[in-house]
């Protein structure tokens, strides 16, 4: 739940979602559900040249477990307040 | 149900393991080998693991096709890639 | 049964739970690995990191010799969200205790 409610924190900010096929798409997160499914607007590809087909796609949802990483903004990342939700959920399980 | 092929007396060293489950118990703080999924090895003592076989080792060696390519004062080894764990009889690098 | 010594290690996540703001090394499949500041997790081993450096490793084959060739690729990323399910080994700085 913790990481659930961090990302719907981050919904209207600039993200880059890295896949595990390597592909890299930067945009704004639109929505994220508990599975961590991702639904990005105003993409676009990392490495467009190697990637052409995908030029045209300016919106995506990206199923949660596909995804390898997230580059976070750094003005997105309050570390004390990350901290304390960690410690809370580590209590919980 | 069937009192023949299974965990029946006469078993190796551990004589208070039956189950699966009684031999992850018995081997808390013993020199094991666990090996994954993909093949490397990682050798150290057991600290302590739970359910899912995540395991927590300490003083552990990593092994690539038999070399050691690197030490960890602790290691936390996600259980998913688990393939076996098994106890050691003597502790580090007699191998 | 709840003790107030939080520094003990009784299951393996205590691990993870004890490198809270500190440095750690993390394995991850198809020969990534990252060192950086742990911010978060949880109990499938996603994590936020930061200051965090990853380490790619490939192997080439010489069309020629036939020899392996180790490239090793690396970056920095400011602030990353590593989802679990890739991770294979976490290792903590060594605790002095």
């Amino acid at each position: 739940m913790l990481f659930f409610s961090y990302f719907k924190e981050l919904v209207g900010k600039e993200v880059t979602v890295e896949l595990k096929n390597d592909l890299a798409i930067t945009g704004t997160l639109h929505s994220v559900d508990q599975y961590l499914n991702i639904k990005l607007e105003n993409t676009r590809v990392v490495d467009e040249t190697k990637y052409p087909h995908m030029l045209s796609v300016k919106n995506c949802f990206i199923r949660g477990s596909v995804v390898r990483y997230v580059q976070l903004p750094p003005d997105g990342v309050d570390v004390d307040i990350l901290h304390d939700a960690t410690r809370r959920e580590a209590r919980g399980t | 149900m069937d009192g023949g092929a299974g965990g029946n007396a006469g078993g190796g060293g551990l004589s208070t393991a039956k189950t699966p489950a009684d031999f992850l118990k018995s081997i808390r703080g013993r020199p094991v080998v666990v090996k994954l999924n993909s093949g490397v090895d990682y050798r150290g003592i057991l600290a302590c693991l739970d359910g899912y076989m995540n395991i927590a080792m300490e003083q552990t060696e990593e092994y690539v096709n038999g070399q050691l390519k690197n030490k960890y004062g602790d290691a936390f080894i996600r259980g998913n890639n688990v393939l076996y764990i098994s106890t050691t009889k003597r502790t580090l690098g007699d191998q | 049964m709840a003790t107030e010594d939080e520094s003990a290690v009784k299951e393996p996540l205590d691990l993870i739970r004890l490198s809270l703001d500190e440095r750690i090394y993390v394995k991850l499949r198809s020969d990534r690995e990252l060192r950086g500041k742990l911010h978060a997790y949880d109990q499938h081993l996603n994590m936020i990191l930061g200051d965090v450096e990853e380490v790619i490793t490939s192997v080439e084959i010489d069309d020629e010799t036939y020899e392996e060739i180790v490239r090793t690729a690396k970056r920095h990323v400011p602030y990353l969200f590593v989802r679990g399910d890739g991770v294979i080994l976490v290792s903590p700085p060594l605790r002095t205790s």
